[in-house]
């Protein structure tokens, strides 16, 4: 974590220099990443001051929806309790760190102001604020998680380290997202309404909670387009000891890449106007 | 103000702190409400014309024009000039937060901007989660913040009440822990805007010792100031800023010829 020692600051010398500093931010980002848990750390902390069971409110009202939805999924769709309900929790949960970072994303920058304009931190430090937050957030959940694999004794079939590289690449999915976001919503202010319609939008056209059929008509445009599927299906299927459709994890892969490029080389072109922005 | 007029500088020594600044220019583009609205910028770019770009369009606001600034460590330079003339602007720039738009920045040194005291200070939390909080955003690492959390609760002087929320201080207990955890950290390189006076006339007497203790272990001051009489006692050195422009950077005896011209520009 550095204030930097050496510090050169210079006009735009094109493209090519513009992206070395983004690069550079990067790295110091990832140096002081130290700095970022500290701030996802205080955050949580502050965040559910004063209550008793702290971001466990957020894993009971999780279990209790994952209880409530369970049953009436198994109900409507005709599928045994067995099946739907480590079907519906593990949807929640990780469909939970997938939206949540991505909607607070947002705020990366914006909450940050004060500390943008004053200091040469590098802004990445706020993105992986938010990740991380989140992480911790799911730590939390992994109660309910750990609860239904013991519970519907899915240990006996998952395939857990293809489930942990499903995480990390959802992780390295929602960063660049988290990213964007935090970009495009510092510029215009109406962005964090729109991601979050989106969202909520795409947690209805993913099988968070119902079980896709027949990959027949829009079934199979729902399946095969929304990136969303792929990225809890990276975990869930592992954890479900299902094997993820085998384009999934090329598709995370990909998403990852491109995503990134277009994330980074809009940071390398705004980075010296977001502090503008806030 | 012309380059050529300055006197020849000494390359700095490699291990001595260093501020040059080179034909700085920063522009800030000023997003308007309107502008900041995604829907209105679409409508704009649908509708085109050049009536809705003279309405919604961003405008842009000079802050710095062409300034040159060289600093040596033991220069204590003080920033004078009126609202708006770009003083504080300046400092965030050497914070290393803005990014100029022609010329260079260059500083060698550890920077502490001491521009805001309530950086980073949550009120719900307590006293000394900020200290600790406070610490890591000022370039602390875990262990060095836990090295230093006693000498800087002992400094605030607030005893047990380290263990409460800061939003039950009262506004001079806040100054009091605000000012301990900034200036705990040392540096090479010191910006202030506005010389920093916090707390009874008790602790403004150690926090005047403290601060005078910092800047003279650190190479360098800049200072921003309308206090004159601050400025004489503090800085050796003196530069006026007028809508952007910087004036040559002169010993602080000079500082009334200075302030005599009717401008810098």
């Amino acid at each position: 974590m550095d204030i930097a020692e050496h510090m050169l600051r210079t006009g735009s010398r094109g493209f090519r220099d513009d992206l070395a500093r983004a690069v550079d931010d990067l790295r110091r980002s990832v140096r002081g990443l130290g700095l970022s848990w500290s701030l996802a750390w205080h955050d949580v902390v502050s965040r559910y001051r004063g209550s008793i069971l702290g971001p466990f409110w957020i894993t009971l009202s999780m279990a209790v929806m994952v209880l409530g939805i369970g049953f009436l999924y198994a109900e409507l769709q005709n599928i045994p309790l067995e099946t739907t309900l480590p079907f519906v929790a593990l949807g929640i949960v990780f469909w939970g760190l997938i939206s949540q970072t991505v909607i607070e994303g947002c705020e990366s920058f914006v909450q940050a102001s004060g500390m943008l304009s004053q200091t040469s931190l590098p802004m990445l430090t706020f993105v992986w604020r938010t990740v991380l937050r989140n992480l911790a957030a799911l730590l939390h959940h992994l109660v309910i998680v750990v609860a239904v694999i013991a519970g519907f004794g899915l240990w006996r079939t998952m395939d857990l380290p293809l489930a942990l590289a499903g995480v990390g690449l959802v992780l390295v999915n929602v960063s660049w997202m988290c990213l964007l976001t935090a970009i495009i919503s510092a510029r215009f202010r109406d962005i964090p309404q729109i991601v979050m319609s989106i969202m909520q939008f795409s947690m209805f056209m993913t099988p968070v909670f119902w079980q896709p059929g027949e990959r027949v008509g829009l079934m199979d445009v729902v399946l095969t387009w929304n990136p969303f599927f792929h990225m809890l299906d990276a975990i869930r299927a592992p954890l479900m000891g299902v094997a993820p459709e085998a384009s999934t994890f090329s598709v995370l892969i990909v998403m990852a890449l491109a995503g990134w490029v277009v994330a980074f080389g809009l940071f390398t072109a705004t980075r010296r106007r977001i502090v503008h922005y806030l | 103000m012309s380059r050529s007029a300055k006197p020849p500088t000494a390359p700095p020594r490699p291990d001595q702190a260093f501020i040059s600044v080179r034909g700085l220019t920063l522009r800030f583009p000023v997003y308007g409400y309107d502008a900041k609205s995604l829907k209105k910028h679409l409508a704009r770019v649908a509708v085109g014309g050049r009536l809705d770009q003279a309405r919604h369009g961003s405008t842009t606001v000079t802050a710095i024009t062409g300034l040159d600034l060289e600093l040596r460590a033991g220069d204590r330079l003080g920033l004078i000039g009126h609202n708006g003339s770009g003083k504080t602007t300046l400092l965030r720039a050497l914070s290393g937060a803005y990014e100029p738009d022609e010329g260079q920045i260059e500083v060698r040194g550890k920077i502490a901007p001491l521009l805001d005291l309530s950086l980073g200070i949550d009120p719900t939390a307590t006293g000394l989660e900020n200290i600790r909080l406070r610490g890591r955003i000022a370039g602390l690492s875990a262990r060095q913040v836990e090295d230093k959390l006693d000498e800087i609760a002992a400094f605030t002087g607030l005893g047990p009440f380290l263990a409460m929320p800061m939003k039950t201080y009262s506004a001079g207990m806040q100054a009091r822990l605000a000012f301990a955890v900034a200036t705990a950290v040392e540096a090479d390189v010191l910006l202030m805007d506005e010389w920093i006076a916090v707390g009874d006339a008790d602790f403004q007497k150690i926090a005047h010792q403290r601060l005078l203790g910092l800047v003279e272990r650190a190479g360098i001051l800049v200072l921003a100031s309308h206090d004159l009489d601050l400025i004489r006692l503090y800085c050796n050195k003196v530069m006026r800023m007028d809508a952007g422009v910087g004036s040559e950077v002169v010993s602080i005896k000079a500082m009334d010829e200075l302030l005599a011209r009717p401008s810098v520009r």
